[in-house]
């Protein structure tokens, strides 16, 4: 019983920032159809933004959080204005605009590499405090993702339900020249969707970073896994991708602690595959 | 010979030796029932046509049949021979394989393929498709010419080496493949849609000589009405999912209940 | 010159692997990416069998390949009735977990210390390597001729309406998920066997070896290069590897304190060329095909 709950608490806290990648990841999924894997460096910039303003601007590490999500966000919207919008406007199909994405994703991680080195980087953070949480130590650093992450996932499932902004984004997504015709305005609101993902992908990336580590590849190795809880957890449902999220987590956490990490991925990897054949991006069977 | 709620066996020697039976088929779309058949038996004779109004499920039917779609419910039989094989389980080349063959509503077509290599794709059969026939080339082509040469010269495609380009000449060119693959069973929905005058003739000179000549039947579904009257020998009429009344095409075209629902007053 | 013959080696090798990945993706339209994959499981259980176990070169390459093809046809059979999308990350996550597998199994493969020495079959003293080379060339020249015949058969036909419009396919009777499954098991399995003999080009193998950027490479050559077109693969592999690894590599002086900076570049710009050719030159360097007829 003890294991379990020990597994319980690392992975809300561990994992919580995953489930805040997933949560944006599923928006753009969801608004545009394709499967956009330089999200991954959404993650790993949000990372690196807020260690450059602790590390060499000297912020305290609170104070990082906001800019760098702005900043991620930010990129977002970027990518999709002069990459996605006019790739998707020339009638690139599905499966080509993953492989646009994966270059994408090449090109930014590596111009990362350049820019900021391939070594690990840290935060530069006072000693945080520990909580003892069902007999579990979890940092403050932790418990601030976890609640950003409940906080976050409120407000997007707030704003995709109740308010206005959802519905017009289910429009979009299902039948844009439909939208079109009703009057809304498509370029803003993707643009929205894209900003808003940008930060869920860069926040999660900060309290990854925070965590344990910063480094170019921290985005692309995850970036499986979001995509799968994503598909788990149904494309564009936030809700879904919670507890696909959580799910992913805890199973990390236990196979980690049971095994070896690498396990984990590989324990991981094996149910997504078996999440596509289930869930996924199945052909209608004929 | 009205066969509208036949029984299933097929022992009469009278009776064609091969039908299509539909039990209870049901489709649903978004809470509506788009097909609702409780019981159906198709083939009675060389070429039966199915009208009705937009919506009433023609299309979806067809589908069914041939499993480009999955009903819901219900069992579709075929009996080829006297024989009885379920094909409400099969997948949409297997039915395709035992005869049963659809032409398609909305015009689809292989982009890299010519003309030509259409119709060679659909004569070519599996002891060509191997990964490693790769000289078998020539070999086809001898088999294929006769055929192909037959069907380009009746329709009169101009440019066999080149890309069907018009609506027109993709929808003969779907047709064309369906009936090099010598089908038990040929359901033809739409087919005469973007058709010029000339090549309609054409075509339903042909179905009507096939149909005589070979072992094949036709299920027709046609907003044009007097294509189905001229070639038809029954015609069933499909109202809101369900078929209602079946006859001879002097039949339901006198029928009050048709004309009502679907004739008009400025038909016939 | 030894240099040479192994960076020469190289790009022959991902030549080899950009027409496999024209006939499965430019012409069947399965979109593997998990080409890293089937290459390192080759090469891996190639030297496992070889070092580890100690069996004959030529009796390792056959379990090698077989392996890879065993592996090939269950992961086909599970992902191929599935869209392009779902193919990609499936692919994907099927070369990330071979991968993690060869490191962690490290009683197998030496995990990240390094499996090896691979030697050759064969022991020609100093032409040793070069003669190797010539057997990968010709495998190479039989592989592209193969593609090319396949072009003109019933059977490239097939898989051309396969990638085109599969349901059409399947309408007129062609049972396409098998044809898929045994094309792909087919040259992924051979991509498997370009593996196992690349370990003996390598000598030497890590884990790092079986990463992302291999994958990547051969995509950006095929697409670079056009993936609807046989030679597509070698004029980009010519064009991005050929470039980068043997005229800028080994000719350029380059400052020390930037050699280092080199591989990450080469990486971002092939980043940066995949987008620009999908954006604006979708079918690559070599465009379209004309088909051309051979009669009779």
């Amino acid at each position: 019983m003890s294991f379990l709950t020990n597994v319980l608490v690392i992975a809300l806290t561990e994992q919580a920032p995953l489930i805040l990648a997933a949560v944006g990841f599923t928006l753009i999924f969801y608004l545009n159809g394709f499967i956009n894997v330089a999200y991954a460096e959404n993650i790993t910039l949000g990372a690196y933004f807020a260690v450059v303003f602790n590390t060499i601007m000297g912020l305290n590490f609170y104070l990082t959080i906001i800019p760098a999500a702005l900043l991620s966000g930010l990129v977002s919207v970027i990518t999709f204005l002069l990459v996605f919008r006019p790739a998707l406007k020339r009638g690139v199909g599905k499966a080509e605009m993953i492989v646009l994405s994966v270059g994408l994703s090449f090109f930014m991680r590596y111009a990362t590499k350049l820019a900021f080195g391939a070594q690990l980087r840290l935060f530069d953070i006072a000693k945080p405090s520990y909580w003892m949480v069902f007999g579990t130590g979890v940092t403050s650093y932790q418990i601030t993702a976890l609640a950003l992450v409940v906080a976050i996932a409120v407000g997007l499932y707030l704003f995709i339900y109740k308010t206005n902004y959802g519905e017009i984004m289910r429009a979009l997504a299902n039948d844009e020249n439909l939208a079109l015709v009703s009057g809304i305005n498509p370029t803003k609101v993707s643009v929205l969707i894209w900003f808003i993902a940008g930060v869920a992908g860069g926040l999660a990336g900060v309290f990854f970073g925070v965590t344990s580590f910063v480094q170019y590849i921290m985005g692309w190795d995850l970036i499986l896994i979001v995509i799968m809880i994503s598909i788990v957890g149904g494309i564009g449902n936030v809700r879904g991708a919670l507890i696909a999220g959580f799910g992913a987590g805890f199973i990390t956490v236990a196979v980690t602690l049971l095994t070896k990490p690498l396990y984990a991925q590989v324990v991981l990897l094996l149910l997504f595959i078996g999440a596509l054949k289930a869930r996924g991006l199945q052909r209608v069977r004929g | 010979m009205d066969n509208y709620s036949g029984s299933g066996t097929a022992t009469d020697q009278t009776l064609p030796t091969k039908k299509l039976h539909l039990k209870h088929v049901a489709k649903s779309f978004g809470g509506r029932k788009v097909v609702d058949i409780e019981d159906l038996t198709l083939g009675c004779c060389g070429i039966e046509g199915l009208i009705g109004p937009n919506g009433a499920g023609k299309t979806t039917l067809m589908s069914i049949i041939t499993h480009g779609l999955k009903s819901d419910s219900g069992e579709v039989f075929y009996y080829p021979n006297n024989c009885e094989v379920e094909i409400s389980n099969m997948r949409l080349d297997e039915i395709a394989r035992l005869g049963i063959v659809k032409t398609n509503q909305i015009i689809q077509d292989f982009a890299s393929l010519t003309i030509r290599d259409s119709l060679l794709l659909s004569l070519s059969t599996p002891k060509y498709e191997r990964f490693y026939k790769i000289f078998s080339e020539g070999a086809l082509r001898k088999e294929a010419e006769e055929e192909i040469e037959g069907y380009l010269e009746y329709f009169h495609f101009e440019n066999p080496e080149g890309y069907a380009l018009s609506a027109g000449e993709k929808k003969l060119l779907d047709i064309i493949r369906c009936l090099l693959l010598k089908p038990k069973f040929l359901l033809m929905d739409e087919p005469m849609a973007g058709l010029p005058e000339d090549q309609m003739r054409k075509v339903m000179d042909l179905m009507m000589k096939k149909t005589s000549e070979e072992d094949l039947s036709i299920l027709i579904v046609e907003h044009d009405l007097d294509v189905i009257w001229e070639v038809c020998e029954s015609v069933h009429f499909m109202a809101e999912g369900k078929v209602l009344f079946q006859g001879s095409p002097a039949e339901i075209r006198d029928h009050k209940t048709v004309v009502e629902k679907y004739l008009g007053s400025s038909h016939v | 010159m030894a240099y040479f013959i192994f960076g020469f080696s190289t790009m022959v090798m991902f030549v080899a692997l950009a027409v496999l990945l024209h006939l499965q993706f430019g012409v069947t339209g399965i979109v593997n990416f998990g080409i890293a994959g089937f290459w390192g499981l080759g090469m891996y259980s190639f030297g496992v069998f070889l070092v580890h176990f100690g069996f004959p070169y030529a009796v390792s390459l056959l379990l090698a390949t077989a392996l890879t093809g065993v592996l090939a046809f269950a992961l086909g059979w599970v992902i191929l009735d599935m869209d392009g999308q779902a193919v990609l990350v499936a692919t994907l996550a099927f070369a990330t977990i071979v991968m993690h597998l060869v490191t962690t199994e490290k009683w197998l493969t030496e995990g990240v210390k390094g499996l090896g020495t691979i030697r050759y079959p064969f022991d020609l003293g100093r032409s040793t390597e070069a003669v190797f080379l010539l057997i990968v060339v010709v495998i190479t020249i039989a592989i592209i001729l193969y593609a090319y015949k396949l072009h003109s058969a019933p059977y490239g036909r097939l898989l051309l309406a396969i990638k085109d419009n599969e349901t059409l396919a399947r309408s007129l009777s062609k049972p396409t998920f098998h044809q898929k499954l045994i094309f792909f098991t087919i040259t992924s399995t051979v991509m498997g066997f370009l593996g196992a003999l690349n370990g003996s080009i390598n000598q030497f193998l890590i884990p790092r070896m079986l990463g992302p950027g291999v994958t990547f490479t051969v995509w950006i050559a095929l697409i670079l290069g056009g993936y609807r077109r046989v030679l597509g693969g070698l004029i980009g592999a010519v064009a991005a590897i050929g470039l980068f690894d043997l005229v800028i590599e080994t000719y350029t002086p380059i400052p020390a304190a930037y050699a280092q900076m080199v591989p990450a570049i080469k990486l971002m710009l092939y980043g940066l060329t995949l987008m620009l050719v999908i954006l604006f030159r979708p079918l690559g360097i070599l465009g379209d095909r004309k088909r051309s007829y051979l009669h009779g």
